[in-house]
């Protein structure tokens, strides 16, 4: 059979063949077509083979069309060559193209090179969709996807999908996992650390001693033909343990079935390091297997935040397999989605993006060049405020406003201009970016729903919630990912339209909250912070929201009602506010924090857990008086954490800082910690890459700092060092009652120029820049408040007003 | 990320630093005032970057001048009610104030 884009598989006549009811596991190629893995309801595996030929189609003269023609029938490639028609995204009418079919769907990547090698100024599309992929799309099928499958004598016949991607509550099949992992903590084993294998499967752990290699790998093949697991999941597999378990079966001879497929090799995938929102990403290498998933919990995207349930979700709606999903972030997810989009409608995938930025006056280009709105927030502590967030406010607006490469500039009508900019969007057909994202946004709400619904011990309740998350990444990717100068269906204008259209938004609804007498503390892209004397309660709130529904045409959602909230000064600037460093406490005493060094991944988790200790005490307090008087509570526990620290008797796992490596090791010229730390982990035989990131012990002496995988048992700390990060980390917190560094240490380290009991603050409505102006001495005070003009001028005044009232 | 033109922070910082020159010419004090300024018009970069002006410094003086302005109604707005204050203390006295109310006053006197 062979594949035809957008084309449904057509089936002659019902048959009588044996048919198998499963799920789709694996599919990857294999000689003239594809292996296919089912898992039936009792957690059986079946492989079946499938023949199939992937097409890619090459657009330009004809004369160079047929010279590569030429050139594959010399070669005597396994190719199937014509000519046919197919549609441009985005010249919106068939053009001819040469359609190049590959009988061996293996041979496809290397063919394709050969071909781009020979011509590559000619057009390419189709070209690196992978084949798992195409495989899914052109049978209608999907991963996971519950299935019926005709077969005889191993082949397929017919297969068909009983079920659809966008199911809210699908059934899985029944999995068997492994898992794999080093004894002790969990350290990197790559950089030293070295324990005893321990599996578990089944119920059962089994440890292997690492000094008996051969009984490893023995056992573990044991284990492998025993229980016959689907899932390989591991900690540190990726980088570590099968390259190293293979080491050991070729050592001994010993053959181990990590595949199911015995007649595949693993695929193995090289490390790389590479950039992504300004900072370098390491990506470790991969270890696949074939009719099995290996997923490594240490090389995972995310893996926290969605689990295995969200991946799986990701993989039945982007068609890409299970182990790619595991490791790749989610725009390659959403991206593959709009790769399914074009293909359902039959429109042809480019290989490479030929959408150049149009030209712009420099006019055009200081209004479009910009992004979402970001305020400087009233800074201080406040009580009462509401949080209004655009529900997935940019994929929101390219649905509504149908936001797509191909309609934003699009001449095919009068179009819609879009606000600040004028540029006309299509208005007479969807384009292929809404036509993707309105489906998911529409099962991200019913997940919503559901989570909402459900009781507290449904265990339904957390899948529901890893899938509802997985959603949430692929939606935020799909904004940079139309702006983003590699992706296939990325257009900078596209991406312009979608922020002016965010602006335009949040300035409208900015308009309608004042219009209602609210006060609007802070603006930030999709969200507004906003308050009003009397209005505390959730219910306040209901009008104005469903006034901003109507009026933008958007979801808006009530986040929830702080009984107090902090927007914070600049670090460097105390006199100017930043936009996202604020923590507060909602109504039912559940806290937001952000840009504080608990979020922060580089905090040591001693810090992070005092800094969110003390948040717990503070969040008791209900409203700015609350938080006040909840300030010596607060500062009791800061002190009993300190005097662990103090004493050494914080554990060194606890204080472990985090960093990530920017450069190649030898490639740092000043002698930072993370500089120390890398060159000790490279005399160690480690071998590190830019993007990776390190953990160290900060330590006294003159090395500063060392990597925690050559760490044994407990060692003494850098104090100072851990005290400075931890009376930083707590002078965030007090902040915005005015309490700075030197309160803190007269607090907490008894030095000089003690000045009150501790905890206790200067009067309500002190200036925060100022806290002890209260009870400041007049002298050395001459550049505070009470030295300005003004102040001396109101005094003048009040002791006229007061001699006279006298 | 990914933008042609600089950011509108990148746009203050440029023109914060091209006034570094006058800046250290300022007396100690004249020096405080302009920081104070500077800070202050920090404290309007997104509405800056909405307008999109050519000349982004004639925004950044008139974000200054806002917020002088809003200082000059707060200043303005506590005299207002250290004065009310004081003549609520002159009628509490036992010995009334014979004709110290000026018009404002009787403004606020008024329920």
């Amino acid at each position: 059979m062979t594949e035809l884009s957008g084309r449904p598989l057509a089936i002659a006549s019902p048959s009588n063949k044996p048919t198998l009811y499963g799920w789709l596991f694996d599919a990857y190629p294999s000689g003239t077509g594809m292996a296919v893995w089912l898992i039936d309801a009792d957690g059986q595996a079946h492989m079946f083979h499938d023949d199939f030929t992937p097409v890619f189609y090459v657009r330009g003269p004809r004369q160079d069309l047929h010279d590569l023609c030429q050139m594959l029938r010399a070669r005597r490639e396994p190719v199937e060559l014509d000519r046919t028609e197919r549609i441009d995204l985005f010249l919106d009418h068939p053009v001819e193209v040469l359609r190049v079919g590959v009988r061996s769907p293996g041979l496809l990547p290397r063919l394709f090179r050969q071909v781009a090698d020979f011509n590559p100024y000619l057009t390419y599309y189709d070209a690196d969709i992978p084949l798992p992929q195409r495989y899914v799309l052109t049978r209608q099928v999907f991963p996971l996807a519950h299935c019926a499958v005709e077969h005889e004598a191993g082949q397929i016949r017919h297969i068909q999908a009983l079920d659809t991607p966008w199911e809210i509550d699908y059934r899985l099949p029944p999995l068997r996992v492994m898992a794999m992992r080093l004894g002790g903590e969990l350290r990197n084993p790559a950089r030293g650390h070295r324990g005893d294998l321990l599996v578990q499967v089944e119920g059962e752990e089994y440890p292997f001693k690492r000094e008996h290699s051969r009984e490893m790998v023995l056992g573990i093949r044991h284990l492998l033909e025993r229980h016959d697991p689907d899932v390989l999941v591991t900690a540190y597999g990726d980088s570590y343990l099968l390259p190293r378990l293979l080491e050991l079966a070729r050592h001994y001879g010993i053959s181990l079935p990590l595949n199911r497929d015995p007649d595949q090799a693993i695929a193995h995938k090289p490390a790389r390091s590479y950039f992504s929102y300004g900072r370098i990403v390491f990506s470790d290498e991969q270890h696949l297997l074939f009719g099995r998933w290996h997923v490594d919990r240490q090389n995972a995207f995310l893996g926290d935040d969605y689990g295995l349930d969200g991946a799986l979700e990701i993989a039945r709606l982007s068609g890409l397999p299970v182990q790619t999903v595991a490791r790749v972030s989610t725009g390659t997810g959403i991206s593959a989605m709009q790769v399914s989009t074009a293909w359902r409608r039959g429109v042809l995938v480019p290989w490479q993006k030929r959408q150049p930025e149009s030209l712009k006056t420099g006019l055009d280009l200081l209004a479009a060049d910009k992004g979402g709105l970001v305020y400087a927030p009233l800074m201080g502590l406040h009580e009462h405020v509401a949080e209004l967030d655009f529900t997935a406010m940019y994929p929101s607006i390219m649905v509504h406003f149908n936001l797509s490469p191909e309609t934003v500039g699009a001449k095919c009508c009068e179009g819609v201009p879009v606000p600040e900019l004028g540029t006309p969007v299509c208005n007479h057909r969807q384009g292929l970016v809404p036509e993707t994202l309105a489906p998911l946004l529409e099962k991200r709400n019913q997940y919503k729903a559901r989570i909402r619904e459900l009781p507290e011990d449904d265990p339904r309740k957390e899948i529901f919630r890893r899938r509802y998350s997985a959603h949430k990444w692929l939606l935020v990717t799909c904004f940079g990912y139309l702006g983003y100068k590699n992706a296939r269906f990325g257009r900078i204008e596209a991406h312009e339209a979608v922020t002016a259209y965010g602006r335009e938004v949040l300035l409208r609804a900015k308009e309608l909250v004042e219009a209602r007498g609210f006060r609007v503390l802070h603006l930030y892209v999709d969200g507004l912070w906003i308050d009003k004397p009397g209005a505390s309660q959730r219910p306040n709130y209901e009008a104005l929201l469903d006034e901003i529904r109507a009026q933008t045409g958007l979801q808006i959602g009530l986040e929830g009602v702080y009984r107090w909230l902090a927007f914070l000064p600049s670090r460097v600037e105390a006199r100017v506010p930043v936009a996202n460093r604020y923590f507060g406490t909602f109504e039912d005493g559940s806290t937001k924090v952000r840009g504080i060094e608990a979020r922060r991944h580089d905090t040591p988790n001693f810090v992070r857990e005092t800094q969110l200790g003390m948040l717990a005490i503070l969040a008791e307090g209900q409203g700015v008086a609350g938080f006040r008087a909840a300030v010596p509570a607060a500062i009791e526990y800061a002190a009993r954490q300190l005097h662990r620290l103090r004493s050494g008797q914080v554990p060194v796992r606890e204080l472990l800082v985090t960093h990530r490596l920017s450069r190649q090791p030898d490639e740092y010229i000043a002698r930072t910690v993370a500089a120390r730390v890398a060159l000790e982990l490279t005399q160690a035989g480690v071998s590190l890459s830019p993007g990776e990131k390190l953990r160290f012990l900060l330590v006294p002496g003159p090395e500063k700092a060392r990597a925690w995988e050559l760490i044994q048992g407990e060692i003494p700390y850098d104090r100072q060092a851990y005290l400075q990060l931890f009376i930083r980390a707590i002078e965030s917190l007090l902040a915005p009652v005015g309490v700075d560094q030197s309160t803190l240490e007269t607090w907490l380290l008894g030095q000089t120029s003690y000045w009150g009991p501790v905890g206790v603050l200067p009067p309500p409505g002190t200036d925060g820049r100022w806290p002890m102006l209260a009870n400041a001495r007049p002298v050395g005070a001459e550049h505070s408040l009470l030295a300005t003009s003004a102040f001396r001028e109101i005094q003048r005044e009040c002791f006229a007003l007061t001699r006279q009232a006298a | 990320m990914g933008r042609t033109l600089p950011s509108i922070t990148q746009t203050f910082l440029q023109e914060q630093q091209s006034l570094a020159r006058f800046r250290r010419a300022l007396r100690l004090d004249d020096q405080r005032a302009l920081d104070d300024l500077l800070a202050a018009s920090r404290h309007h970069l997104a509405e800056a970057a909405y307008a999109s002006h050519l000349l982004p410094f004639e925004i950044m003086l008139l974000a200054m001048l806002v917020e002088e302005h809003k200082q000059v109604l707060r200043l303005r707005e506590e005299l207002e009610t250290l004065r009310w204050d004081a003549r609520s203390l002159s009628t509490s006295s036992p010995r009334p104030a014979s004709g110290g109310q000026t018009g404002r006053g009787q403004e606020h006197s008024k329920p």
